[in-house]
């Protein structure tokens, strides 16, 4: 019964590696998974991140019982891994977002076989880094305070306040991730209700399918709205970006006032996003057997858009570099100097060779259509990143304008559990969500694969 | 308070003693008790309908009353609400306080309501009665009475008590063999050997600093912990200001770091036994003719420099001796003060009794080894702990046959007698004191004694008379002379005033000091010996404040170690003997070893190291014990100072020097932070104005504040401050700041609203430190308010950056944001249910300040300017119909001052004092360039140095 679907490196087309291709093979290939079972790749992934997910809890209950004295925050460095974790799993969600909007808004057709676990993976980046701000907080239980609601002490939030903005940026994100997501797995809902043979199944998809029956009419709507969803994307994820960069530039202190913040922070979302993408693409490419539809081709195309992020960071820092130098301030220098060769220099050092240096290996060919290699680098890219986030806040406060309270952060058990679990958490929540939605987009893989005339 | 008093006495019942029946009977009446405590109680009770005389709830009413250190009373006033004592402050009318006070007397407080205070009568440790120990009493006086009090020993305090030493006289006359010893670990023996051999008496020597114009210290330590700490420091800071006649300069020649040599405008570091060297090119300089010193170049180079401003400058010169060296060099000063018409004042000594020689604690030792002591009293001592190593007391008070030992916590002596009785804390006694200058003040009690306790004059009447008196009419009985006919109405003046008129000594004139004999010099022995200078701790002094929770997290003026002390070195030095900060070393001398981290520190001599005295507890109580290390245990009682030859080897282990911040010593960070401006410059007018930020060009217009009519702010003089700390226990007390704990503390942790800067602003060797008190700045434009996203840091009306407490949410964005890194964040709940060790203990919750939020766990908190105390002096102003005054307000940290470093007031107000410091040449706003317009503002620290000494030697 099963269309057996092979990479055949004879194919004509650069973005699907198999011939002859029907709609019939392409549905059942990717939504096949789903009513066959999960498999034994599966059961282990799942079995590998429950742990995670058990921790995260425990850390949780430990936090809020405690009181964030747990994590290794000081009365100098008074944030930590709570908000570097916050800005990096921010910074992954956007790179799905920006998948999918840019490249529609583009018409880079090949986005059709990533965009859907790029936007899955948007929305539960976005959702473990919206409680990052929250339980981040000394009082997590008033976090409501910084939405504006009718209240007996007739107060809102400060408006002035980076944070309140961010909390609008994280809500509306968060909102929008959720849409756009839903809006793109419509008719694949659709499809999945027609062919689910259990009545449970079918009620489920059925009613997310909301009555959707191809007709030409409700592709046209469709169309429409997926673009229009996909413009209104680029500017949030921007804005998003920006604001959380703003987080830090719009304070007083050296090396977080600075006007390069909002686009660098766009440009590291981009970075880290694609990186995320990229990482997740070639596992799901393994793990459910997809080489036929999502090639080397992918690889190659998201390796560049990697570099470019590369170079843009690159520049970023340089930015950075001279602005102090140039502005004369003391206090900027001073802070310069020390993150080359202060308490976390070597974490410094890490996070220029896994921004700047190692991507650059990607403007060789060879590389760039390697995937284990390719893997390896986004991996590094990842933690790079993290790296940035953690001494932006850790350097800036560890080494400010007061000499005498400069001291640096030691990091606790619970800091550590805050940064490994929630990834634990994501994966679990992915390897759900591939169980029971279509990892791939059916209808825009099927429309891809007749237009590359493979039909 | 009742349900704090320790259940004294109660038998416990053994178990399995009941039969069914007597249980069943038991559990009947325990029913019908507990029904019984729903009704009223048989005597009569009286309903509050009518307030007391004076007593209005809510308002805190103010007792005169006067706190001892070593001995010495500082006169102090104690605000109590509702009956509650909770917070102490100087006693202007007190010569020994002036209105100041110290760290010691402010945590006294604390300590007030410690709960590991001894509670109970202990014998052999198990709990006992007063009727138990007055019984057991009995045949020891039996037996001492029939042998005229031989082998009778009695061990005190310092005594400057006048009821004391009465009592203590009578004691003696009552048995006429006994032995009476006073033991004070801070006592300097030299001091007093070198007064008989200058005068052939014993004679009490006062510096006047305040007619001083050149101060040339001699490893003294003045402005350092101590009786006269308040007085000195007050004294000094007087000719530092340019505005008072002449701006005082100060050589310092120290062995160690210290207060003074920190403050002094030129210093070097030597040898004890070279600072003796220095003592004698000084008396040459000055024609005594003695043998030529032994003295390296470039000290003799400074002692030359300083004789001759000395002799420009005879009347008001000064040369202070130290600890550390001999009596002959006492004496040798004496002698010099006396050439140089020094501004010394020389009194009678007040500590002693008069007809009675004291006994030493060698003597005592060897009556214990000779089995001839049949019972020690000591009274308010801990011997055990604090007395000279080599004298192995602890051990030895066991050899006496009937030991009671009476003081205010169950210490280490303790452990070892047979009885421990408890001693009522001075805020719950009635006594006297004397202050160092001898004007005796009035003790009186603020609350009941809390436990089972009672006075020192209690017990020693007890001891004398077995009979049971009340210290109330013990020392009424001493005053009663001195009142006259109107005794009473002399008694409530005397209570009042908290000094009594007219009893300060009178000074002795026409004294000849003679020249010592002078023994040759010393080889100061090289390394691998190091010598190590003793010094009281300035956190917990000798060790009696080691159970207090605010003196142990009290970061020291000069490392700035919190939780425990270290042996500290120069970076010379240690480089030398291959230790890094925090490596564990073995230090062995005389045959005795203890182990201690080292610090690095700048300041030391070669070859010297320093150790703080008062750590090292072993039965403290629950915050004290166990923290550092025990000084006293390499003490010698022939050189309780010094310790010469101690072999320093490491051990491989290290361990972390808890800092609560970093001394400040990079040039640039100092230059930016810590401007120091020449006394001269500033007394000729030529000092080029300082960053105070009000000039910043800017695009924006200036936004209008909000004003009710008051414009707080607060300028602190860095010339004046000596870094004592005072004002940093005076901000807890006042505003109820927890402590963290040292696991805290190590996290990176402290809530301290305010804290003390200390710049190094010298050259390598130099330790030649700046202070500066850092409280919020309250700046104008706050960089905290626009980060907050719930406006929990918002600006009031009359300047004020306040805090919200139960709107923060606790982001944290403020602290991140603040320059001036003055916020604190409750990260546990530190006074909200996870204190650290006992904190959280019912009694402790009596010294809370009613008018002050205690902030609970999540919240940031910082200094609000005392807002309570504005608010106490608005409502009395609205009550009387009046402004507040120009200066009415003071805050908490500016009453402590004891130098007068803190001003607080109206800049709306034309008369007050803060405008006109705002005009001074020396003023600066700290960041002043970031445009945070800061209403907290300072005035620069001065240095009036020596041209010639500042020259390169040719």
């Amino acid at each position: 019964m099963t269309i057996a679907l092979n990479s055949t490196p004879a194919a004509r087309s650069r973005w699907i590696a198999a011939a002859p291709l029907s709609n019939r093979g392409i549905t059942e290939m990717i939504a096949g998974p789903v009513f066959r079972g999960a498999g034994k790749r599966w059961w282990i992934a799942v079995l590998l991140t429950l742990p995670f997910v058990l921790w995260t809890l425990v850390a949780l209950i430990w936090l809020l019982t405690q009181g964030i004295g747990a994590w290794g925050v000081n009365t100098t460095i008074v944030w930590g891994f709570a908000i570097a974790n916050y800005v990096w799993w921010i910074a992954i969600g956007s790179g799905g977002t920006l998948i999918s909007s840019i490249l529609v808004l583009t018409r880079q057709n090949w986005r059709t076989s990533v965009n859907r676990f790029a936007e899955s993976m948007t929305l539960f980046a976005v959702a473990i880094s919206g409680i990052f701000p929250i339980i981040h907080l000394g009082r997590p239980a008033y976090f409501y305070w910084m939405a504006p609601y009718p209240n007996t002490m007739s107060i809102w939030p400060q408006w002035r306040s980076a944070l309140v903005w961010d909390f609008w940026a994280i809500l509306s994100y968060l909102i929008f991730s959720i849409v756009f997501l839903y809006v793109g797995l419509l008719p694949d809902l659709a499809t999945m209700r027609d062919r689910a043979t259990r009545r449970s199944a079918q009620v489920l998809y059925g009613v997310f399918a909301l009555g959707w029956r191809g007709s030409v009419r409700h592709w046209r709507l469709y169309k429409r709205l997926h673009v229009t969803l996909a413009a209104i994307a680029v500017p949030l994820v921007t804005s998003v970006h920006s604001i959380v960069g703003l987080d830090f530039a719009a304070s007083l202190m050296p090396g977080w006032q600075e006007s390069i913040f909002p686009p660098y922070f766009v440009i590291g979302a981009l970075f880290s996003g694609f990186a995320m993408v990229l990482l997740l693409t070639a596992l799901v490419r393994w793990g459910l057997q997809l080489e036929a539809i999502i090639t080397i081709a992918h690889f190659d195309a998201m390796a560049k858009i990697i570099l470019t992020g590369s170079i843009l960071m690159t520049y970023s820092y340089a930015t950075e570099w001279f602005l102090a130098w140039y502005g004369g301030e003391h206090a900027d220098r001073s802070l310069i100097a020390f993150m080359f060769t202060g308490h976390y220099a070597a974490l410094y050092w890490a996070l220029l060779f896994c921004n700047c240096l190692l991507p650059q290996a990607l403007w060789f060919p060879a590389i760039r259509r390697n995937v284990p290699a390719l893997f390896a680098i986004v991996l590094l890219i990842l933690v790079g990143m993290w790296l940035e986030r953690i001494l932006i806040i850790w350097n800036t406060l560890s080494h400010d304008y007061m000499p005498t309270l400069w001291r640096v952060f030691r990091t606790t058990f619970w800091d550590w559990s805050f940064l490994f679990g929630p990834l634990g958490v994501f994966a679990f929540c992915f390897l759900l969500f591939i169980r029971l939605v279509p990892a791939v987009s059916i209808y825009e893989t099927r429309r891809l694969a007749y237009e590359e005339g493979l039909e | 308070m009742s349900q704090m008093s320790a259940p004294a006495g109660s038998k416990t019942l053994a178990p399995g003693c009941f039969t069914r029946r007597e249980a069943l009977g038991l559990l009947a009446a325990q029913m019908a008790i507990s029904l019984g405590a729903c009704s009223k109680p048989v005597e009569e009770i009286v309903p509050y309908v009518e307030m007391p005389e004076q007593l209005v709830p809510g308002v805190p009413l103010k007792y005169a009353t006067a706190l001892p250190l070593a001995g010495y009373g500082r006169g102090v006033i104690v605000s109590s609400v509702d009956g509650r004592p909770i917070k102490i402050e100087g006693n202007p009318r007190h010569p020994a306080s002036r209105g100041s006070t110290d760290a010691f007397a402010e945590a006294e407080i604390l300590s007030l309501y410690d709960p590991d205070r001894s509670k109970a009568v202990l014998h052999a440790g198990e709990i006992a009665s007063w009727e138990a120990f007055e019984q057991a009493l009995l045949p020891v006086r039996q037996r001492a009475q029939d042998r005229n009090g031989a082998g009778l020993w009695l061990v005190t305090g310092r005594i400057t008590s006048p009821t004391l030493a009465r009592q203590v006289d009578a004691f003696c006359k009552t048995y006429p063999q006994a032995r009476w010893c006073a033991h004070e670990p801070t006592d300097i023996a030299a001091e007093r050997e070198g007064a008989v051999l200058a005068f052939g008496r014993e004679v009490s020597t006062r510096p006047q600093l305040d007619r001083a114009a050149i101060i040339l210290s001699l490893d003294a330590d003045p402005l350092g912990p101590g009786p006269e700490q308040i007085r000195n420091g007050r004294d000094y800071a007087l000719h530092r200001l340019p505005n008072n006649g002449f701006v005082s300069r100060m050589y310092a020649i120290a062995s160690a770091p210290s207060l003074t040599a920190a403050k002094a405008d030129h210093r070097i570091a030597l040898h004890p036994d070279l600072i003796a060297e220095a003592a004698i090119a000084v008396a040459n300089g000055l024609g005594a003719g003695l043998r030529r010193p032994n003295l390296p170049e470039h000290a003799d180079r400074f002692v030359q420099a300083a004789i001759t401003d000395m002799k420009s400058e005879r009347g008001r010169a000064i040369v202070l001796p130290g600890p550390s060296l001999s009596a002959e060099t006492y004496a040798l000063v004496h002698w010099i003060n006396h050439e140089l018409g020094a501004s010394v004042e020389y009194f009678e000594p007040i500590d002693g009794l008069p007809d009675h020689t004291a006994g030493t604690l060698t003597d005592l030792a060897r009556d214990l080894d000779g089995g001839k002591v049949d019972t020690l009293f000591l009274i308010g001592v801990n011997p055990a702990f604090d007395a000279p190593a080599d004298l192995e007391l602890a051990e030895r008070i066991r050899r006496a046959k009937f030991s009671v030992h009476a003081s205010g916590y169950a210490d280490e002596t303790a452990q070892i007698s047979a009885w421990h009785l408890p001693l009522s804390h001075t805020l719950e006694s009635w006594s006297d004191i004397r202050a160092t200058d001898a004007s005796a003040s009035i003790v009186q009690p603020l609350i009941q004694p809390l436990y089972a306790t009672r006075t020192m004059h209690e017990v020693i009447a007890l001891f004398a008379t077995g009979t049971r008196a009340r210290s109330y009419d013990i020392l009424r009985e001493t005053w009663r002379a001195s009142g006259g006919a109107d005794f009473d109405g002399w008694w409530m003046r005397a209570l009042h005033d908290g000094v009594i008129a007219d009893t300060s000594a009178g000074k002795l004139t026409n004294l000849q000091p003679q020249l010592p004999r002078i023994a040759d010099a010393k080889t100061v022995s090289q390394a691998p010996h190091l010598a190590i200078v003793l010094q009281p701790d300035p956190c917990i002094f000798d060790g009696r404040f080691s159970n207090n929770a605010w003196l142990q997290e009290l970061p020291k003026p000069l490392t700035k170690q919190v939780w425990g002390n270290a042996l500290a070195l120069g970076s010379d030095e240690a480089h030398k003997r291959n230790l890094g900060e925090g490596d564990v070393v073995k230090i062995e001398a005389n045959g005795r070893t203890i182990e201690a981290p080292v610090v690095i520190t700048k300041g030391h001599a070669d070859g010297v190291a320093s150790l703080t005295l008062g750590y090292g507890r072993k039965s403290a109580g629950m915050i004290g014990t166990g923290v550092g290390t025990n000084g006293f245990a390499l003490r010698q009682s022939d050189s309780p100072w010094l310790i010469r030859d101690a072999q320093v080897t490491r051990t491989g282990r290290s361990e972390e020097i808890l800092k609560a911040q970093n001394i400040v010593g990079r040039p640039e960070d100092v230059d930016t932070l810590f401007p120091i401006v020449a006394a001269q410059k500033v007394s000729d007018g030529k000092n080029p104005p300082l960053q105070t930020g009000a000039d910043l060009p800017s695009l924006l217009p200036t936004r209008p504040l909000p004003d009710d009519g008051h414009a707080w702010a607060m300028v602190i003089d860095s010339a004046a401050c000596i870094g004592c700390n005072a004002c940093v226990i005076a901000c807890q007390a006042e505003n109820n700041v927890p402590v963290v704990g040292p696991e805290e503390i190590r996290q990176g942790r402290q809530m301290h609203w305010l804290r003390i800067d200390v710049y190094h602003h010298g050259t390598a060797g130099e330790a030649d430190l700046g202070f500066q008190p850092v409280p919020c700045m309250h700046c104008e434009e706050a960089p905290c308010e626009p980060v907050c996203p719930v406006a929990a840091s918002v600006h009031d009306s009359e300047g004020l950056n306040v805090q919200v407490y139960n709107r923060c949410i606790g982001t944290r964005f403020c602290e991140a944001n603040c320059p001036y890194k003055v916020r604190r964040f409750n990260f546990f709940g530190y006074a909200d249910g996870q204190e650290y060790a006992n904190l959280g203990l019912e009694s402790y919750k009596a010294q809370k300040n009613p008018e002050v939020t205690v902030r609970a766990r999540g919240v940031m908190e910082k200094c609000t300017y005392c807002v309570q105390r504005i608010s106490g002096a608005r409502r009395a102003a609205e009550r009387e119909n009046r402004p507040i005054g120009a200066d009415e307000v003071t805050t908490a940290c500016q009453d402590a001052c004891p130098t007068r470093a803190i001003t607080f007031g109206d800049l709306h107000r034309s008369d007050a004092l803060v405008n006109r410091l705002k005009r001074d040449p020396r003023h600066y706003a700290l960041l002043g360039h970031l445009g945070t317009r800061p209403r907290t503002t300072y005035l620069a620290e001065i240095r009036n140095r020596d041209s010639d000494l500042d020259k390169e030697p040719s």
